[in-house]
């Protein structure tokens, strides 16, 4: 599976100039000053030219106002997901995929939103009650200044990208039938549980008025064997898969 | 001849014939006790949260109620009332079905606690390998609702009693009005165990799921269901200030007899284990089960109507004969690890905490005698993972892999699959190193009853050994000395459940929930032999269940337990480590309870 860089190195690489992408991209931070420049700057046009200007900058304007709303749906969107997974509602997640959606965990890739992504939540997920929100382990809390959401909106408003930390409970079944494990699955249990920290790497589409997931990528950036409540936690190796569907019943399409 | 509860073939009754032996439900309970008439000529409005509205009026001389529910048509039947300090508790059923009510009145309150009861439910239900199954018609569902008695011109009461931990630990014995003698120990918080002191003979505990409700800091409200078993109801309130407890029992026996009857009884306290619950947990909401699948596109739907957690392990129990088990481990029979002589064991679940190998027999050339004619066989043991054996007199050297745990000082506890027997075999070997003695636990493939359980027997005897004494009287024993005792056993950080030894002849296993909540329960008959003083050989298999066996050496001095599984079934055989760090929470004094007494002094 994806090893990722410490959540500090990881950062700093987002901070890098990238001109090719920022040519067509607009940061919603910088559409907010970009309005408020454009418009000072106008006042010294020919009426002409003004009202061409004008017109332009209406469009602009427009056009950034629509980048700020989509960022703010984007935002909630990705509230939803995590809400959704919160509390466990993994049909409700599966919905807001687009059809040929991805997600990519563990090592592998989940691809389509009602085969894979439905047996990643439906079946994966669900089996180990992953996804429910928990502070990170002790130790392992990230730099709050590095905490924190970031949504790209392209300038057709058509797709858009964002980046989100996240800190979860992952679980996986313990794979053995002993009459002890049969019966804390009756329970709930016979969950191997670990608290999980990373970012969500996604990329979104609109379809109609709505945005939908395209792809969602789990970049871990540390697994640490902690529940809530205990004091103390350590890092922890987790395989990735190693089958992919139908060998693994809840596997990925693909493997990474 | 008796039957054990575990093995007895309950009859599949069907709806009608439950119907006919339900016919004279429209008299009501039957009770050893008088009856309270504190209802008599009363009336009452009974409102419950998400369930039915009930409104009685009670005959001013006879036990017949009239019931309204939810504005039905009114309904007569009789019924049967007993007060327990300020509860009163009447149970009836409605005539010409098989559903009635149970309802516990807090007179100090006024407020209610009804549990529906009905049979012949046709409930499905997915067993651990989600197969789908109905539920016998004679096990008897409830559904519990908390509500209120309604007072023209009083505000509800918003306080409600509510399932509770509280009880979680305690133990009690009981003795009914009817002579009937029970230890009922509620070391769960969905489920409990029972051991009939007087309805049967063989000093065996069962388990069953309950529930536990609290009226007040020393009222509760307990009921236990013999899923998997005849399917009978007991349900009653108990005061532990007082200790006497007012309750009902309904369903179909073994002899499939109605009992339907209420009665009193007086108990004791006989301890307590120590819940690991978080201080902050108090059990007035209990998970049960895991979340039930979705269909596609819809989200899990809510619990059904009588959802309760019942362990049915014989469900997906498929059962071999003795030439498939034969056949499965020709193919394969695994000793702890795939790779025979490689130094790693493959423990798996029982196995994360297992005690390092012990090299104190590598070297040793010795032979164990085995007494009343017993086994008697020669080892050489060549290093930390295979020896040779032979029985005396026999010429050929026949080579197994095998694990050795020091469980005490100097005290080995060693294991090996009889490669190529048949039925397949399994010893266990105690071997104390400062006086000789050894206790065989002699395993096979195969009871009576099916070929994938485990059968097994502990035979006593000495070691000639070179450096050792080899006594000729003195033995190791059978012993009541655990018995009542509960410890934790956790095999793995992820995995702990808890050993209760509850007769001289059986013990249960409970699984810890997420919060350390004890859950689920199972029992099953056990042996105890003492090898030291706090050094026991605790020896279980699974019956009427999955058929393995657990076989460890437990040491109180070190709280560790190391031995070993043995099992089979479809897959081959396999004799696997088992090692487990424990916690002691506690126990009950309830050897007493067991036994011919002089037996009951233990050894």
């Amino acid at each position: 599976m994806t090893i990722l860089k410490p959540i500090s190195e990881f950062k700093s690489s987002l901070m890098q100039p990238n001109a090719g992408r920022r040519s067509f991209i607009w940061k919603a931070g910088a559409a907010f000053s970009a309005l408020f420049a454009t418009t000072i700057m106008g006042t010294s046009k020919s009426r002409a030219d003004e009202t061409g200007t004008l017109n332009e900058q209406v469009n602009q304007l427009s056009n950034q106002l629509g980048i700020h709303e989509d960022t703010n749906a984007i935002r909630s969107l990705h509230q939803t997901y995590e809400s959704h997974l919160d509390r466990g509602m993994y049909e409700k997640v599966v919905n807001l995929f687009a059809d040929d959606g991805e997600v990519v965990f563990n090592g592998g890739i989940y691809t389509g939103k009602e085969k894979g992504i439905r047996r990643l939540y439906c079946d994966q997920f669900r089996s180990g009650f992953t996804g429910r929100k928990i502070e990170p382990a002790p130790g392992f809390q990230p730099d709050p200044a590095q905490h924190q959401d970031i949504v790209e909106v392209t300038l057709d408003r058509k797709s858009a990208t964002g980046q989100f930390p996240y800190s979860i409970q992952v679980g996986t079944p313990m794979a053995s039938n002993s009459s002890l494990v049969e019966m804390a699955r009756l329970q709930g249990e016979g969950i191997k549980k670990w608290w999980e920290g990373g970012i969500h790497e996604v990329s979104y589409v609109k379809e109609g008025d709505s945005w939908k997931i395209k792809r969602l990528e789990y970049r871990v950036i540390v697994k640490a064997n902690y529940a809530p409540g205990r004091s103390y936690a350590k890092p922890i190796d987790v395989p990735a898969f190693a089958e992919t569907y139908p060998a693994d019943p809840t596997g990925p399409d693909k493997l990474v | 001849m008796n039957t054990p509860m575990h093995r007895f073939k309950y009859t599949k009754l069907t709806k009608e014939q439950i119907d006919k032996k339900l016919k004279d439900i429209k008299d009501g309970p039957v009770c050893a006790s008088e009856y309270s008439d504190v209802l008599a000529g009363k009336s009452l409005k009974i409102v419950t949260d998400d369930g039915p509205a009930l409104e009685y009026k009670f005959d001013k001389k006879k036990n017949i109620l009239t019931l309204t529910e939810n504005d039905g048509d009114p309904i007569k039947s009789g019924y049967g009332a007993l007060t327990l300090k300020q509860m009163v508790f009447f149970s009836h059923m409605i005539p010409k079905t098989q559903k009635g009510y149970n309802v516990f009145v807090d007179l100090d309150t006024n407020l209610v606690t009804v549990f529906e009861v009905w049979l012949s439910s046709g409930k499905k239900e997915m067993t651990m390998s989600q197969k789908e199954i109905v539920i016998d018609d004679r096990e008897v569902q409830r559904q519990i609702y908390y509500g209120y008695v309604e007072i023209a011109g009083q505000e509800a009461p918003k306080e409600r009693h509510h399932s509770t931990n509280r009880l979680e630990g305690t133990g009690m014995y009981w003795k009914q009005d009817t002579g009937i003698e029970t230890l009922d120990l509620y070391p769960s918080v969905f489920s409990s165990n029972f051991v009939e002191l007087t309805r049967h003979v063989d000093d065996l505990s069962y388990c069953s799921p309950s529930d536990y409700i609290m009226v007040d800091d020393n009222m509760f409200i307990y009921d236990r269901t013999e899923c998997e078993f005849s399917g009978i109801m007991t349900l009653y309130a108990l005061d532990l200030f007082t200790e006497t407890q007012a309750g009902m029992r309904l369903g179909l026996n073994e002899k499939d007899e109605l009992e339907y009857y209420m009665f009193r009884g007086t108990g004791k306290v006989v301890g307590h284990l120590t819940s690991l619950a978080p201080f902050d947990e108090h059990g007035e909401s209990i998970s049960l089960g895991a979340a039930p699948k979705a269909k596609p596109g819809q989200e899990p739907a809510p619990p059904p109507k009588g959802q309760r957690y019942a362990y049915r392990p014989e469900r997906d129990f498929i059962n071999m004969t003795e030439e498939e088990v034969h056949q499965a481990a020709e193919k394969s029979t695994t000793t702890f690890s795939s790779v025979p002589e490689g130094p790693q064991a493959e423990a798996g679940m029982m196995g994360g905490n297992i005690l390092p190998f012990s090299d104190l027999l590598v070297g040793k050339e010795f032979t164990l005698r085995y007494d009343h004619e017993g086994p008697v066989w020669e080892y050489k043991v060549l290093d930390l993972y295979n020896l040779q054996w032979r029985e005396e007199g026999e010429t050929q050297w026949q080579k197994e892999t095998y694990r050795t745990f020091e469980a005490d000082e100097n005290l080995v506890f060693f294991a090996h699959i009889h490669s190529g027997s048949r039925p397949r075999t399994a010893r266990r070997i105690a071997l104390d190193l400062t006086n000789g003695l050894t206790t065989l636990i002699l395993s096979k493939m195969g009871t009576k009853y099916y070929g994938n359980e485990v059968s097994y027997r502990a035979i006593f005897g000495a070691a000639e050994m070179e450096g050792v004494p080899s006594p000729q009287y003195v033995r190791h024993e059978f012993t009541d000395e655990l018995v009542g005792r509960g410890f934790t056993r956790s095999y793995s950080d992820q995995m702990t459940s808890m050993h209760l030894y509850t007769t001289p002849h059986s013990s249960s296993w409970t699984i810890y929930m997420g919060d350390q909540t004890l859950g689920a329960q199972w029992c099953a008959p056990a042996i105890y032999v003492k090898l030291r003083d706090g050094v026991y050989i605790f020896d279980l298999v699974e019956e009427g269940c999955n058929g393995a066996e657990t076989c460890i050496i437990e040491n109180e001095k070190t709280k560790r337990a190391c031995g070993f599984g043995y099992s089979g079934g479809a897959r081959g055989v396999g004799l696997n480590t088992i090692g487990a760090i424990a916690r002691d929470i506690g126990g009950y004094d309830i050897k007493h309870f067991f036994g011919p007494k002089a037996k009951v002094k233990g050894v």
